[in-house]
């Protein structure tokens, strides 16, 4: 198999927007291009990721729609669909596409708009990426499935409300470092602990937003990226599957998919946790980073919510954790998250994250989660 | 190749009727709630329906106070997942128990519930 870099990243301001998913991510994508340094004609397929489209804008076939408005009407292009982790899993197979000698310069990302209906929709939405004939009946929310891991987490170790409250704080803290997260706002434990209930027990607080925006990535050859400025070289990409059913989960205050996701990709690229500088992990609840730092190998089992509480996982700690803000802070358009993630790893590793930048990092992890804990992909990348 | 002994279609049918019904692997005795195709354990296809008491543990649990589109008139309400006596688990709401008494390895027992025009799994005081 072939080398691949990730020499191109383009991401829109998370936030509101009210252009069309499509719109969103024909913007990160041109940025991306440009970034690349490549000619548009270089673009030989798109890998487009986008879940609720079908709901929120009625709009499908939205891959051939996100390259007409690029201007790139003619090349194949595929969308896919895998909850949260949709544009981490479509990055894996335009990687299988470059790696195996069939294209040179591909294009990956995703894009999603929310904000365009009411919350209560949005959730409904969502919640169709658990199952529909047990889960969705029961009136299980996306909340309600981490507040599940949540109670068994908290049971098992004694992790406390108050620790994944730091989680909270500190990705809020990253966010303002980010021009473009939707939340450039400290925040102090007691605004996450005395927010709502949301699903008992985790809070508003504890919960990542609801976002419009667009990630883009231009993946490239070996003999391509040699030519670029700085390629950051994709160094192990794995995905792993679980249960789709909350209830067949063997131990609630494990993901067990980030598990197998994460020692795959050590495997691929020869690395160990204690080899990461940098990473950006699914923090879609407080409690899901504090199971992922964990799952990840950084942290033993029920020790990742003391990690948060301790400031480990803070930009200056032991190992910052979502420099970025994470979904917490800078958002989550969840058919962008997982390229966005890889987007600011990208950044980091260029050495061009500003004040947010992790000095001297070399290698960073990218882990993105999906649905009911169902779908995990991780990625490892490293620089020259 | 066997046919299917129960669907998911026939197992919400009997659901709704009180009773609940799960597989065992014909070849190495595992249990499976829902229904599918082979096995996890051993791959084997060969199921046969087994009656489930319906009595069980409460593992984890939830209070919903935000609902999806269609449930807000029904918040707060609790969901749950249980593992039953016979060692698989099933999700569902849970009724008629105070929310502050909901904890880890309280009893329960299934019925089946219709709330909202759907019907759900439920659980209730054992």
């Amino acid at each position: 198999m072939r080398r691949v870099a990730v020499i191109g990243v383009g991401v829109t301001k998370f936030g509101k927007h009210d252009r069309t998913s499509a719109e969103l991510f024909a913007e990160a994508a041109s940025e991306a291009i440009l970034d690349a340094g490549v000619a548009p004609s270089a673009i030989q397929a798109l890998y487009f990721g986008n879940v609720t489209g079908g709901e929120t804008e009625r709009q499908l076939h939205m891959a051939p729609l996100a390259a007409t408005l690029l201007g790139l009407p003619t090349i194949p292009t595929t969308r896919f669909e895998n909850a949260c982790a949709t544009s981490h899993v479509a990055f894996r197979h335009a990687l299988m596409e470059i790696a195996s000698g069939v294209s040179d310069v591909v294009l990956v990302g995703g894009a999603e708009r929310v904000l365009n209906v009411p919350t209560e929709s949005a959730t409904e939405f969502f919640a169709y990426c658990s199952d529909a004939s047990l889960e969705q009946p029961a009136g299980l929310t996306f909340p309600g499935v981490f507040a599940l891991i949540a109670r068994a987490h908290m049971d098992k170790y004694g992790t406390t409300e108050e620790q994944m409250a730091h989680v909270a704080v500190k990705n809020h803290r990253h966010g303002t470092l980010n021009p473009k997260a939707q939340f450039q706002k400290e925040i102090s434990l007691d605004t996450v602990l005395k927010s709502a209930y949301v699903a008992d027990p985790l809070k508003l607080f504890d919960c990542c937003p609801f976002t419009d925006g667009g990630a883009a990535l231009v993946l490239a050859s070996e003999e391509v990226a040699r030519k670029h400025r700085k390629p950051i070289w994709v160094l192990g990409s794995n995905a792993a599957t679980d249960t789709m059913f909350v209830h067949e989960k063997r131990d609630l205050s494990r993901v067990t998919a980030t598990e197998r996701a994460a020692q795959g990709a050590y495997r691929q690229a020869g690395k160990t946790p204690a080899d990461v500088n940098v990473v950006e992990l699914h923090d879609c609840f407080t409690i899901a980073e504090i199971v992922a730092t964990e799952g990840l190998g950084f942290f033993e089992p029920g020790t990742g919510g003391l990690a948060a509480e301790k400031g480990w996982t803070s930009l200056g700690g032991r190992l910052p954790v979502n420099p970025s803000g994470g979904l917490k802070a800078k958002g989550h358009p969840i058919g962008a998250t997982g390229a966005a993630q890889i987007a600011e790893i990208v950044t980091q590793l260029r050495g061009e994250a500003g004040k947010r930048q992790v000095e001297g990092a070399r290698t960073g992890l990218t882990h993105t989660l999906g649905g009911n804990t169902a779908t995990v992909v991780v990625s490892l990348f490293g620089r020259d | 190749m066997t046919e299917r002994v129960i669907h998911l279609k026939g197992f919400f049918e009997e659901a709704r009727a009180g009773r609940l019904t799960g597989i065992r692997c014909g070849r190495c005795g595992a249990l499976a709630l829902p229904p599918k195709e082979f096995c996890e354990q051993c791959r084997e296809r060969d199921w046969q329906p087994v009656p489930l008491d319906g009595a069980g543990a409460l593992v984890s649990f939830t209070v919903i106070r935000v609902a999806p589109r269609g449930r807000a008139g029904e918040v707060p309400y609790a969901v749950g997942v249980v593992r039953l006596t016979e060692g698989v688990s099933l999700l569902g709401r849970i009724v008629d128990v105070p929310f502050d008494t909901l904890k880890a390895g309280l009893p329960l027992r299934f019925r089946p519930l219709e709330i909202g025009g759907q019907t759900m799994i439920g659980f209730g005081p054992a």
